[in-house]
């Protein structure tokens, strides 16, 4: 018994003197007390000049609903190369947006953004907002056209800022229409012309009889933008065709010229038997009304843009650099001349969008604007994947702690001894 | 295949519309005779106050009495008009004193614009046959009517194409006949109507 009260009390003895000993060590070499500075989405762009004056050894942490602007990245990676930890956690909407020329004679911009499903969207430039949208529910992003925009725009996904430049507009060039003379060549041709596109045609009318442009241009891309077939006459034209739509070339095959010879390798898919419609005198006449060919076995490579029923309307592919756009309607005059009010206008508008969506445009030349965005990704870039946030490090335990500690035990020892009669 | 070509004889409540009812089948023999384009082998009949006259983009108008539109005729002309159509209208009397030349210019002039001389050198003339000028009829050499060679067409024309064609040549007189008897003939005078065509189909 009176073994065991003295090793209790030299045991408290040994550990007072070791806790002087690791103060007294302390203070001569001290711990790197790390502190950790937080901050959220909100704050964290005005909070990095004061993190810029805090010492290298201050861990920066940042919880992000939303990726910062580049410059608050740059500046937090910058921080990082200057010696800081910097972290940072959360979940910003994974986002890109791209902007791209609508090429037309009307110009405009096309904002493509990719974003999580149910997210809302909100376009705006300088002017103030042009429009806002939602992610449906199995989406994967939205798509808007602007006429006209000042100066770059902005773009927020829930609370995740973008912003892209606005591309240089493109000046499009020419419209090959080729198809035997008829109403649908004469109204496409009209309807692209009255939307301001520089349109050549090229119609046949008798063996060996064309009635066209006097200057007919080369079938390449520094001419033309796209070439419209309306029917198998397009096989006149030969090889240039797919030449001129791996350069890069639009090519539009209508009603059934995706079955001639030399461009079918090319189409989206085959030509299916026309599909026609019985039109009672009263029905008011509409895109496709009369009937159509629908697009047969769309291949793997291609994509169906547009279906009526259990047919296949509109499909586009890519070949080499160009794009194919494969539409089934032979008679969309009949919308024209015989449509409801405003159906003039709508054939123009429907015909300039297939023209625009498969037009070519020059590539992206040095010097563009930045016209994509994508912060998250940026985000991942200079400051990696998130983390947590490091342990706040206070370089030891307190030193007044361990002083009353020290006194707690000699007091013990000494009142140990005292009562068993020793000094 | 394109839709087919559908000659189209219009169909006024005034007036004799249907005086000349052998130019459809002569002019269908002519297009099929010279071209390849796709023509219905027979034509219809579109009536003007009837809004399916839109689904005819080329019409052929005639007579020889007075033109007055009602309003559905008139709106529908309009809207016909302003879609792309071409209205080829023919004065059967070859007369430019008589009541349809003089009716029918002013129901135009009302309806859609007023008529202006057509140069002779305008496409229409060369969109298939080359011709230097509206080709005359036996009707103006022989004196009938006015007893005037007209040496232009009237035309209204919008964004640079023909919309209204105005004849007083009476080729409504010149090609109404059996397209059968076109071997009788040294040279075919229904050759412009394949220009009209032609241009209806390609400007």
């Amino acid at each position: 018994m009176r073994s065991l009260r003295r090793r209790f009390e030299v045991g408290c003895r040994v550990v007072a003197f070791a806790l002087i000993g690791w103060l007294i060590g302390t203070s001569i070499f001290p711990a790197p007390r790390r502190v950790v500075e937080r901050a959220s989405s909100s704050d964290v762009l005005a909070r990095l000049p004061s993190w810029t004056r805090t010492p290298s050894s201050a861990a920066l942490h940042a919880t992000l609903d939303a990726a910062p602007s580049p410059l608050g990245v740059a500046w937090l990676a910058a921080l990082r190369h200057a010696g800081h930890v910097v972290t940072w956690n959360g979940a910003p909407p994974a986002s890109i947006a791209v902007a791209e020329p609508v090429i037309a004679p009307s110009g405009g911009v096309r904002v493509n953004v990719a974003a999580p499903a149910n997210s809302r969207l909100i376009l705006a430039d300088v002017a103030g907002t042009i429009d806002s949208t939602r992610v449906t529910r199995d989406g994967l992003g939205a798509g808007f056209t602007v006429p006209l925009s000042l100066d770059s725009l902005s773009l927020h996904v829930d609370r995740q800022p973008l912003t892209v430049a606005r591309p240089n507009d493109v000046a499009p060039r020419a419209v090959l229409v080729v198809g035997d003379a008829g109403w649908e060549a004469k109204f496409v041709a009209g309807a692209l012309e009255e939307r301001g596109w520089k349109v050549v045609t090229r119609f046949a009318v008798a063996p060996g009889v064309d009635v066209r442009a006097t200057e007919q241009p080369r079938i390449d891309t520094a001419s033309l933008a796209a070439i419209i077939a309306i029917d198998s006459s397009v096989g006149t034209l030969g090889a240039a065709v797919q030449r001129f739509v791996e350069q890069g070339g639009g090519l539009v095959l209508a009603g059934s010229s995706a079955g001639a010879r030399s461009v079918s390798a090319l189409a989206p898919g085959s030509v299916g038997p026309r599909i026609r419609r019985n039109v009672a005198a009263t029905d008011t006449i509409g895109l496709g009304t009369t009937g159509y060919f629908p697009v047969a076995a769309v291949r793997e490579d291609a994509i169906a843009l547009e279906r009526r029923g259990s047919g296949v309307t509109v499909a586009a592919r890519r070949v080499g650099t160009g794009r194919v756009l494969q539409v089934g309607y032979d008679d969309s005059w009949r919308w024209r001349m015989a449509g409801a009010s405003g159906s003039e206008a709508a054939h123009r508008e429907w015909w300039s969008r297939v023209v625009s969506s498969v037009a070519y445009a020059p590539a992206t030349l040095e010097g563009e604007p930045k016209i994509f965005d994508a912060p998250v990704v940026a985000l991942f870039g200079r400051l990696g994947p998130p983390r947590p946030a490091p342990v706040t490090s206070r370089g030891g335990v307190d030193s007044r702690l361990l002083l009353a500690i020290i006194l707690a035990l000699l007091l013990v020892e000494w009142t140990s001894r005292r009562l068993r009669g020793l000094r | 295949m394109t839709t087919e070509f559908v000659f189209a004889t219009a169909q006024y409540d005034s007036g004799d519309w249907d005086s000349a009812p052998l130019v459809p089948a002569n002019i269908i023999d002519t297009i099929a005779r010279y071209t390849e384009i796709n023509v219905a082998p027979t034509g219809v009949i579109a009536p003007l106050s009837d809004p399916r006259m839109l689904r005819y983009p080329f019409l052929y108008l005639t007579g020889h009495l007075p033109v007055r539109f009602s309003d559905a005729e008139r709106r529908n002309v309009r809207q016909f008009v302003d879609r792309g159509g071409l209205l080829f209208i023919d004065d059967h009397n070859h007369d430019i004193d008589g009541v349809f030349h003089k009716t029918a210019t002013e129901e135009i002039a009302r309806t859609v614009a007023p008529l202006a001389e057509l140069p002779n050198d305008h496409p229409l003339y060369s969109s298939f046959f080359k011709f230097d000028g509206p080709p005359t009829t036996s009707h103006e050499l022989n004196g009938w009517g006015d007893n005037l060679v007209h040496k232009h067409l009237l035309a209204v024309q919008r964004r640079g194409r023909i919309a209204v064609l105005f004849s007083s040549k009476d080729y409504s007189s010149e090609w109404n006949y059996h397209p059968d008897s076109k071997r009788f003939l040294s040279v075919d005078n229904t050759r412009f109507a394949v220009n009209l065509v032609v241009y209806a189909l390609t400007a």
